[in-house]
């Protein structure tokens, strides 16, 4: 037993795996009790419940790798939808293949992550004040992009289509994307060497210093991690949709950071796992889907989410301090 | 040049703004030695550590590395040029990461596309905590630095320094933080380390600590050397005088 709860105590993901595992277990018997009222293993339900969670998922796994660093990103939420409709005019406007497009979209966002990173390293100034005016950069360069009109995303290739928006059974193709990039970002954040620089540069700057790491170039990475990733989740978000909305996205980069909270990453950085930012995204839509089925009112799901936060970091503190 | 020396400073100086720092300091630490770096705050130690391993670049002088004059201006050049490793009062250690991912931070064993050998890591931690300098109490290097006492933590420092075959420690007050017995648990490493051909430098507010361990005593003031003197040469109370005089 006690080499259990230390097996647990020693993972990021420790009390966010308990605490995702026990929901479950609830959710799935009172499903099996309750089949007609609560349709929680309802394959219409399990679809939405994945579909949903993608967008958030690929953001939230670029929020939680700069926050390991020791750094925040505000503005990838109307990143997110620059880059998305940066991709969607691509293919309006100048024809050009969806696939290429998106990788413009990708490329626009991880430069975005670099003019953040660069300023932030330059002028050493935190990179929450950077990125809240980059935030509102974004959202205006967006209108003045675009202006304030949605955007419909049509694409004509059926591969397209059925690589972005296709799905095996309840499982979306955007859902696989998430995963895609979360099994990608596990190696690179738990395996790579820069992994473990990411964790170095934010857990004690000084100490990567002494031993000759470059605390710069490291955050540089991150930052454009997290803006490619946000461009990412935007497009794959958008192409699901159909649409992008010029003012949506807003709101998105703190329920990012929420389910990177919840998953374990600190708020001073040097901890986190990419296992536990995923699991942190699932919960947080497992509630929303939870209250839906429960019939709640919408704002419920905030106080949920507001509650889960605190929650989830009480429940990582108490098991790392018990041994 | 006295050919015993391994590291050798000279006429450095180093100003911020109005402020000199250092003052035409000389300094040089022989093979097989412990040097006592003392004196009041502000005397300049930190400044003198600190461009050792290449942190800060002094205005001018000339750094000779065993004989040879070269230029250190990076951490990387210090400690492949000079072999130095420097070990502040919080030691350079991630309290969130494991023993292994500390030893080997910055220096992992890795694939040639960067991935890390973990198997491999954590065999070369297991022998660097259970050879040379013997750390006692830390029975996995997966626990995580956290969770070790702050002498563990210094052990765990040096014996990365060591492992790595650094020729000088620079220890920043390393004992500042901890209690009585790991204090005495690191001066004995510095001892230890002697014997296997690393010289130290130790910066120490404890007069006591200093005459324990080290060969030669440099006391500095207002970023000048104002006293330097072999341990057999003088006394305690004379260092002391030496550092409280104004």
């Amino acid at each position: 037993m006690k080499k259990f709860i230390d097996n647990i105590r020693s993972k990021p993901a420790g009390g966010i795996l308990l605490l995702f595992c026990t929901i479950q277990i609830i959710a799935i018997i009172a499903g099996l009790l309750y089949p007609e009222n609560f349709r929680y293993l309802n394959p219409a339900n399990i679809a939405v419940l994945l579909k949903s969670m993608s967008a958030l998922g690929i953001m939230a796994i670029g929020v939680g790798i700069l926050m390991i660093s020791g750094e925040f990103d505000l503005s990838v939420g109307t990143l997110y939808t620059f880059c998305a409709i940066v991709t969607a005019t691509m293919v309006k406007e100048y024809a050009l293949s969806p696939y290429l497009a998106m990788i413009i979209g990708i490329i626009v966002g991880i430069i975005a992550g670099l003019i953040h990173g660069n300023i932030v390293n330059r002028f050493t100034i935190p990179s929450f004040i950077v990125t809240l005016g980059a935030m509102l950069l974004w959202k205006g360069g967006t209108l003045l992009y675009h202006g304030a009109k949605s955007l419909r995303y049509k694409y004509e290739s059926e591969t397209y289509k059925t690589v972005l928006t296709g799905d095996i059974g309840v499982i979306d193709a955007s859902f696989l994307w998430f995963i895609a990039v979360g099994i990608i970002f596990y190696f690179i954040v738990h395996h790579h060497k820069i992994g473990n620089h990411f964790f170095a540069v934010g857990g004690n700057p000084e100490a990567a210093i002494a031993i000759g790491i470059n605390p710069k170039r490291v955050k540089l990475i991150a930052f454009s991690i997290a803006g490619g990733c946000a461009a990412l989740s935007g497009v794959v978000a958008m192409s699901r949709v159909g649409s992008v909305q010029p003012g949506g996205g807003l709101g998105l980069e703190l329920e990012a950071i929420a389910a990177c909270v919840i998953g374990g990453c600190a708020l001073m950085g040097g901890r986190g796992s990419i296992l536990g930012i995923m699991l942190g995204t699932a919960l947080i839509y497992t509630i929303q889907d939870l209250l839906l089925l429960l019939r709640a009112p919408g704002f419920y799901f905030e106080m949920f989410v507001g509650g889960l936060i605190v929650l989830a970091v009480i429940i990582n503190v108490t098991i790392r301090k018990r041994i | 040049m006295n050919q015993l020396n391994y590291y050798e400073c000279k006429n450095v100086s180093k100003r911020y703004g109005n402020l000199t720092a250092l003052d035409n300091v000389d300094f040089h630490i022989g093979k097989n030695e412990v040097v006592g770096l003392l004196g009041d705050n502000g005397a300049g130690k930190s400044t003198l550590i600190k461009m050792m391993s290449g942190v800060v670049a002094p205005d001018t002088g000339n750094v000779f590395v065993d004989g040879k004059e070269t230029k250190i201006s990076t951490r990387k050049q210090s400690e492949e040029i000079a072999g130095i490793e420097t070990i502040y009062q919080n030691s350079a250690l991630c309290d969130d990461m494991t023993i292994i991912r500390n030893i080997f931070m910055g220096r992992e064993i890795t694939n040639f596309f960067g991935f890390m050998d973990h198997k491999k890591m954590e065999d070369l931690s297991l022998e660097v905590l259970e050879s040379g300098v013997h750390i006692s109490g830390i029975d996995s290097p997966l626990k995580e630095i956290g969770a070790l006492s702050g002498g563990q933590k210094q052990a765990v420092a040096i014996a990365r320094a060591v492992y790595f075959k650094r020729k000088i420690l620079l220890l920043d007050e390393p004992t500042s933080a901890l209690s009585v017995r790991e204090t005495e648990r690191v001066l004995k490493y510095v001892t230890e380390l002697k014997s296997e051909n690393v010289s130290s430098v130790i910066v120490t507010h404890n007069l006591y600590h200093a005459f324990q361990v080290c060969d030669r005593f440099v006391v500095m003031s207002h970023g000048k050397v104002i006293f330097e003197k072999n341990k057999s040469e003088t006394n305690l109370e004379e260092v002391t005088e030496q550092v409280i005089k104004v």
